[in-house]
């Protein structure tokens, strides 16, 4: 068993030092510690622990912990099980991936159809002298830079998912099942969901009285864990969901990449990015236009930062290492390949409405850039699109259905009655993580939440727990539309103590 | 009839009615949601919404209109003590004077600089500003010092953006002086002006320029009883800032008024250009920390409180009177905090849903603030309202209220006073 874990560790370690190898800044480290090597203080014949110790006390070990920490969190974690499983044909979450997969092609072949329609190429076409001239000298003020835009539908909506998540077709279950188990919408899928007790477990550190470990003040405890700059610390502090704002912005870059420092190459990456914005002009461009003007534009909450949201996405949407970041569902299905946009990801409606909350945190577009696109990676991907993830769209909507029947039956009777699927209210709010539904100051404790407990879970949570908390005018109304006006308004939400007051509940 | 004796009637049956010249639906449905009953000017009424013209009126010797003790109206006699710019700044600088005289510390000055006359420090809340005609001479001395600069133009008496615009040579100054002269303007040339330094150096946010405006209810001058509502909101340009000379002549661009902003192409029904200050504060925050967050709203609750002192010794602090003063103030890249000046009939339409819900908010507030606890108009009310009936508003300063605490101190030493009342002696 040791010698088991050993050989696991070891295994680690070295699938660890190779991915160091092909990091972009693994060159600069590696430099770093040459020079630390050649310092007075390391001695050549105990040149292990010298060298260590001058690696601690430079500060460079913790650079290198947050790397390790970064890649464990994002790509080492793969699932050699279903690998296995998809080998052997036994998968028995085949056919939603081969639906993952159908669908992506579906979303990429729109985008080419609409192509075809306007006769604009898919990998774009160079820009204009005239036009990249105005580019540039609108760069800061985009809002003023005017396109047709008539033309332009969003690729696709929530609805649309929804709708295709609705239609997933499982294998055909024995008979004798179907009498016991009522007709539910997500049942049928054989993904693992927490139920109540385990949420509570996840959620442990929201309720632990901290009044024995610190008597310091949060922002105090906030500013010394900052010092550190090792990203696990500051993960586990906003669990606790009272982060205080000035800090979220580098809590949260610590979180999900390196910390605010940025260094050169994000610099440069940035500069690429927008480089190849004013060169080339692709359709995503227009579509993102299309995009903001429909919903941040038109938000009391984040119209004021457009301009900043048109230079994020339109380098977001130029960005290949996103594609390469992000972990698509595979499964060999028949038919065309069609590509897509550089960065991957084809705008949808309200896409960036994930980057707006990120404007409350961030002056510099590089900051917020890095950061959203690490969050966009990581969490929003999983929640547009069709996958397998335990954390993606489809697990949400299994485990808000059933946690909404087994806490919420009287509701959930109601729905049946009424004929209207629970989860068509709520669907936006997990599909977009509350964004645009929720007031900053408290969609941000949500989004504390999710990075600090590395969970999405706690979206359908939290959607009980409003169906939940306006179940009294839930009761009373009969009509979709009726529903809907009850939970348009979620300006008096208040995150924390609702999702404090569900999980003590017993 | 006028003259009636309030405490004839009894409480218990007394219906409250109200008269209102602004036929607006947060008034009205507020006034209905407590139950009372509509009445016409001529009628007896408990509580008038009244426009400033009738208030006048009904205050001036000549309509002979005495209120009795049941009574309420939301202006005070003079409130353009307080509401038109160029009185405002006279009282601004006659109480920086004064406080000066008596060797108050709270008029200290600066050192003189190159740039300029020694400034205020705790006091310097107003751009410079001149009243034209009659500080033409002060105006071109200032002006000389700082060639370079922008001066802004307003009409002392309107409002809402109307007459504004902007100087940067003092060329065009002539020029529109010679040209209000002429025969087809006899009415501009009685009419003042005042010119202040242009705040150039605005706080921006996502590169749009903007003002905020917020609501300050003032139930008293003397003492001095003043609230500020929780919810102001900060109105946005629509189009982008740029000191450029070509854009001096686009107003939209120098001008946050909803009014003037309104008429621009870009204007949204949506969100109307206003952002909540809960909004800035948080952006702020998480921007550029908690501090200077702080101190900003500090100086601005320091700025109201101080231009309300300033106009209260001028004030008739008639006890049937209250009123809500809408404030515009600017905030300057390095988040000082700018008065540009004072309505005193904050606008009460509503261009979106959620300025609907706040304005209609507002209005509830400022009743539950105004009345005594049993909702009935009584000016021998000691006008102390509870902490409850506060509602969104804020105590930025009860002098009543800081003396007696003070009295309370004074009696026993060992109490710690709460500090809220009198921060601001």
């Amino acid at each position: 068993m040791e010698q088991l874990r050993d050989a696991s560790i070891h295994h680690t370690a070295q699938k660890l030092a190779h991915a160091i190898k092909a990091m972009k800044n693994y060159e600069e480290i590696f430099k770093k510690v040459q020079q630390l090597a050649c310092s007075p203080g390391v001695d050549k014949h105990d040149l292990r622990n010298t060298l260590e110790d001058a690696i601690k006390s430079t500060g460079l070990e913790t650079e290198i912990r947050n790397i390790v920490f970064h890649l464990v969190r994002n790509t080492l974690i793969t699932e050699p099980k279903s690998q296995e499983k998809l080998a052997h044909g036994t998968d028995p979450l085949a056919y939603l991936r081969r639906s993952a997969v159908q669908w992506d092609r579906r979303v990429r072949k729109s985008l080419n159809a609409m192509c075809a329609e306007l006769s604009m190429p898919l990998q774009g076409q160079p820009r204009t002298v005239i036009d990249r001239d105005e580019l540039i000298s609108k760069w800061e003020e985009l809002s003023n830079y005017t396109i047709d835009l008539s033309n332009y539908r969003p690729v696709y909506a929530p609805k649309d998912l929804l709708d295709v998540l609705l239609s997933l077709k499982g294998p055909q279950k024995p008979v004798e099942d179907t009498e016991q188990v009522p007709n539910w919408e997500f049942s049928h899928i054989e993904l693992p969901v927490k139920n109540l007790f385990e949420l509570r477990l996840l959620f442990a550190e929201l309720f632990r009285k901290d009044a024995t470990t610190t008597n310091l003040d949060l922002p105090t405890q906030c500013k010394r864990i900052l010092e550190t700059k090792q990203s696990p610390l500051c993960q586990h502090f906003l669990k606790k969901g009272k982060t205080p704002a000035p800090f979220r912005g580098e809590l949260w870059s610590f979180v999900l990449s390196h910390g605010n420092d940025m260094h050169g190459q994000e610099c440069e990456h940035w500069a690429r990015l927008r480089n190849k914005v004013l060169t080339t002009d692709h359709i995503v461009d227009k579509l993102i236009f299309k995009d903001i003007q429909l919903t941040a534009s038109n938000d009391d909450q984040y119209f004021v930062f457009e301009d900043v949201l048109y230079q994020i996405m339109l380098c977001f949407s130029r960005d290949t290492e996103i594609a390469s970041q992000i972990q698509f569902e595979k499964y060999p299905v028949k038919g065309r390949n069609y590509d897509g946009p550089p960065s991957g990801v084809v705008p949808f409606h309200g896409i960036c409405m994930f980057a707006a909350p990120f404007c409350y945190l961030y002056d510099s577009s590089i900051n917020l850039y890095f950061t959203f696109r690490a969050f966009y990676i990581r969490y929003c991907h999983r929640l547009t699109t069709i996958n397998t993830h335990p954390q993606g769209i489809v697990s949400l909507c299994l485990l808000f259905e059933k946690l909404l029947q087994t806490h919420e039956p009287q509701l959930w009777s109601h729905f049946r009655e009424l004929q209207i699927q629970p989860i068509r209210v709520v669907f936006k709010w997990l599909m977009r993580a509350f964004s645009g539904h929720l007031p900053p100051d408290q969609l941000l404790i949500l989004w504390d939440l999710i990075l600090g407990y590395d969970s999405l879970e706690v979206l359908s949570l939290f959607a009980i727990i409003i169906l939940s908390f306006r179940k009294d005018s839930l009761m009373q109304v009969t009509s979709l539309d009726n529903i809907e006006a009850i939970l348009a308004d979620l300006s008096s939400i208040k995150v924390l103590p609702l999702i404090q007051l569900a999980l003590c509940r017993d | 009839m006028y003259g009636r004796a309030g405490n004839t009637v009894p409480h218990e049956r007394m219906r409250v009615s109200f008269c209102t010249d602004l036929d607006k639906s947060v008034l009205v449905n507020n006034f209905e949601k407590r139950g009372w009953t509509q009445v016409s000017p001529d009628d007896d009424w408990n509580f008038y919404w009244a426009s400033v013209q009738t208030c006048r009126n009904i205050f001036s010797v000549d309509s002979g209109y005495r209120m009795h003790d049941n009574q309420m109206i939301n202006h005070f006699p003079n409130h353009y003590e307080l509401s038109r710019k160029d009185l405002l700044v006279k009282n601004i600088k006659r109480y920086r004077k004064d406080l000066e005289r008596e060797g108050n510390p709270l008029a200290e000055r600066s050192e003189p600089t190159a740039a300029g006359a020694p400034r205020y420090v705790y006091l310097d809340f107003v751009p410079i500003t001149f009243v034209l005609p009659a500080d033409y001479n002060m105006f071109v001395e200032e002006y000389r010092k700082n060639p370079q600069s922008t001066w802004i133009m307003k009409p002392c008496g309107k409002s809402q953006g109307a007459g504004i615009f902007l100087i940067n040579k003092l060329s065009k100054l002539k020029r529109w002086s010679r040209e209000a002269k002429g025969p087809f303007h006899q009415q501009l040339s009685k009419e003042s002006y005042v010119i202040s330094k242009y705040i150039d150096n605005p706080l921006l946010i996502g590169g749009k320029k903007f003002d905020l405006r917020l609501y300050v209810l003032v139930t008293s001058f003397r003492p001095l009883k003043a609230y500020l509502f929780k919810q102001g909101f900060c109105r946005f340009c629509t189009v982008k800032y740029d000191t450029s000379v070509t854009e001096l002549d686009n107003m939209y661009v120098h001008l946050t008024n909803v009014s003037v902003q309104k008429h621009g192409g870009e204007y949204n029904n949506l969100h109307g250009g206003k952002w909540s200050v809960q909004n800035l504060a948080l952006y702020l925050e998480g921007t550029r920390g908690k501090e200077v967050t702080d101190r900003l709203f500090g100086s601005i609750a320091w700025l109201i409180v101080h231009s309300l002192r300033a106009v209260a010794p001028v004030m008739a602090s008639d006890r049937h009177c209250f009123e809500c003063y809408g404030y515009d103030i600017i905030i300057d890249n390095n988040l000082k905090p700018w008065l540009v000046e004072v309505n005193a009939s904050p606008s009460l339409t509503s261009t979106t849903v959620t300025d609907r819900i706040l304005k209609y908010k507002l209005i509830d507030n400022i009743l539950s603030v105004v009345l005594p606890p049993d909702g009935v108009p009584d000016v021998r009310w000691n006008k102390i309202p509870s902490a409850d009936a506060l509602g969104n508003f804020d105590l930025l300063l009860d002098e009543e209220l800081a003396a007696q605490e003070e009295q309370a101190q004074n009696a026993q030493p060992s109490t710690k006073g709460r500090g809220g009342g009198n921060r601001w002696k």
